[in-house]
């Protein structure tokens, strides 16, 4: 479970002052429901998403996420969640072995029971053949395997995802939107940050849509009034983010 | 040069112009660091100067009594106690002397007959001590070389055809194992130091810095390690590969300068005679402790700070050289060294490592480098947690 409350976060720059890049976002999102946070690039999406995984503190409000609180229990909370950006990169010079076992280590697990984990993910993550290969060698499609098994790998009850499939290519992104379901039908809490309306669409019960890091409209896709014979989803979302903007 | 080369050329400059942290690490550190380190040298030799003129030193004479002019001219000498022996000394720390002036037992005769006469000053090159009071020395022995030339007249009534051959010299007498030992106690603090700040930057840089360009660094920070279990074993990885370059440095001219030399005889005449037991081997490791995990604390709480590769290793670059500025001075530091020289980083490890290469250590010496460095050590691996925990010094742009 993820419960955020009046989520704010601004940056300070000594030119140009304080920079608000999250204001005021609250939102709930369960386990066994995936929770779409859309927008455009810069609407506050990966700030929101960072503050969650604790990587960030806010500045005012909070978000309890697994039932600890970021600020006061940010360990217990980095225990409990699994966090996959698009941006973040692999370590070149590990194999794939050396990179599950590294953050087994990190996330608190046994390391006797890494060897047993790793071989249990192999097959439903087609690891067999990265294993023991340097993560350098590997194909784009191999490293987005490795980091979907890195994320599960300690078997988290929070996942988050700040656009996981960009820079993937159709088989990629496909691979990461079944692993999304998958955790959803095993009753994760999964919160997925997107700009792509389709895989929004596709995999979020509950969507917020984020605009100059404030939530404008949240809700299922029927509450957004898209779907089932009405607008598209890329419809509302630009009907929504043009009347509060004027840079579409 | 086309048009293109020179838009090319513009671009650059004003790329670099217009970063900040490029100007400062470029035009104002150096402008700034260098005449520091140039100030700092010549004040270190300038007292060492000045020291090795008045630092207290005794000067046995063999046969004083033979050429009492010797032992006064000897006494005039500013700091110099003159120890009058009735033999040679089988070496300078039985007779608590740091040169020997030897006299010919039969000087009267030798002149009266005319013979040579070869009067010498003995010292060893391998000891500082010594060979500055054979420096200190130098200037009298032209005025023993005068007093022994009339001493000769006026044996012959001041009418001789010709003098005898009358010699007053210099002679180091160091053995190849005290020069080994010299050179040891010379070279290999700096060389420690030197290796281990050159093992240490690369590491760090990648280990820091690295991860922000690479765009890995979102996963540990997300992952359940603390910030300070990150930066710790960051650290341990620094240090080790440290450590690591300043023992397989010293392996190396150990097998040069100890073992090959000794065998290619185009090199004997360079060959040493290492002797470092594993006692003195454990003390250098235990002295260099600090000082690597103050370098390598330092080296990464930089690469958090840097944020990119380049920037990182241009700080980097200068931790390294201010690194081995102060293992150089070392090399300058007189015989009584200042109970401060034991504060500063680095250069303690070094003088305290010479101490312990020449059997000179002094126990006050020991605390204040070890304790200083590894109380520094402790500060800059805390600089380093905060740092890595400071979101706004992580993500700045």
């Amino acid at each position: 479970m993820i419960e955020v409350q009046g989520l704010r976060k601004t940056f300070h720059d000594r030119k140009k002052g304080d920079i608000p890049a999250v204001k005021d976002v609250s939102f709930v999102c369960r386990p066994g429901q995936v929770f779409g946070l859309l927008g455009r690039n810069g609407a506050g999406k990966t700030t929101t998403l960072r503050m969650l995984a604790t990587i960030l503190s806010p500045s005012a409000g909070t978000a309890k996420v697994a039932g600890f609180d970021i600020i006061e229990k940010p360990a217990e909370v980095r225990r409990r969640i699994g966090y996959l950006s698009g941006d973040t990169k692999l370590y070149d010079r590990l194999t794939g072995r050396e990179l599950l076992a590294y953050f087994g280590t990190l996330a608190g697990m046994d390391t006797a029971k890494i060897p047993a984990r790793t071989e249990e993910l192999t097959g439903p993550f087609g690891l067999k053949d990265l294993l023991d290969k340097r993560i350098g060698k590997m194909s784009t499609g191999m490293k987005q395997r490795l980091s979907i098994a890195r994320v599960v790998f300690h078997d988290p009850e929070v996942l988050i995802f700040d656009e996981p499939t960009s820079g993937l290519d159709v088989f990629g992104a496909r691979e990461v939107l079944a692993l999304v379901l998958d955790l959803k039908k095993k009753g994760r809490t999964v919160i997925f940050s997107t700009h792509i309306m389709t895989e929004a669409e596709r995999i979020c019960d509950e969507i917020a849509i984020i605009e100059k890091g404030s939530i404008l409209r949240q809700g299922t896709l029927a509450e957004l009034g898209a779907g089932n014979g009405s607008g598209s989803l890329e419809d509302v979302f630009v009907e929504v983010v043009k009347g509060e903007t004027d840079d579409v | 040069m086309t048009s293109k080369t020179l838009a090319v050329f513009r671009k650059e400059v004003t790329d670099t112009l217009r970063d900040g942290r490029t100007i400062f690490a470029i035009f104002v550190f150096p402008f700034l660091l260098y005449p520091a380190l140039l100030m700092l040298m010549a004040y270190i030799q300038q007292k060492n100067s000045d020291e090795a003129k008045t630092f207290a030193v005794q000067v046995g004479i063999v046969g004083s009594a033979q050429l009492p002019a010797a032992a006064e001219k000897v006494r005039a000498v500013e700091g110099v106690t003159v120890v009058s022996l009735e033999k040679e000394p089988a070496n300078f720390d039985d007779a608590n002397v740091q040169a020997l002036l030897v006299v010919p037992p039969d000087l009267a005769g030798l002149i009266a007959r005319g013979d040579s006469v070869k009067v010498e000053l003995r010292y060893k090159d391998a000891d500082n001590k010594s060979s500055e009071t054979a420096k200190r020395l130098s200037p009298v022995l032209d005025e023993i070389r005068q007093a022994l030339t009339l001493q000769w007249a006026k044996s012959r009534g001041a009418t001789a055809d010709a003098p005898p051959a009358l010699s007053v010299e210099q002679k180091d007498i160091s053995s190849k194992k005290e020069v080994g030992r010299y050179v040891a106690a010379l070279m290999i603090p700096y060389l420690l130091i030197f290796m281990v700040a050159a093992g240490a930057m690369q590491t760090a840089v990648d280990a820091t810095t690295g991860e922000k360009e690479r765009s890995t660094l979102e996963t540990i920070l997300a992952s359940a390690a603390t910030r300070g279990e990150l930066v710790l074993g960051k650290v341990m990885a620094v240090l080790a590969a440290s450590l690591t370059g300043a023992v397989t440095g010293i392996l190396g001219l150990w097998i040069s300068f100890g073992i090959l030399a000794s065998h290619i005889s185009a090199m004997q005449s360079q060959s040493l005679e290492l002797s470092i037991g594993p006692a003195k081997l454990v003390l250098l490791f235990v002295t260099l402790l600090p000082a690597a995990i103050f370098l390598s604390a330092i080296l990464v709480a930089i690469g958090c700070f840097a944020r990119s590769m380049r920037e990182g290793q241009t700080y980097a670059t200068y931790v390294y050289m201010a690194s081995v500025f102060l293992g150089l001075s070392s090399f300058s530091q007189g015989q009584s060294v200042p109970m401060k020289h034991f504060f500063i980083p680095i250069l303690n490890t070094a003088l305290l490592q010479r101490e312990i290469l020449t059997d000179t250590v002094q126990a006050s010496h020991a605390f204040a480098a070890i304790g200083s460095s590894s109380l520094l050590a402790a500060v800059m691996i805390v600089v380093a947690i905060r740092l890595f925990s400071n979101e706004q010094v992580l993500f700045r742009t």
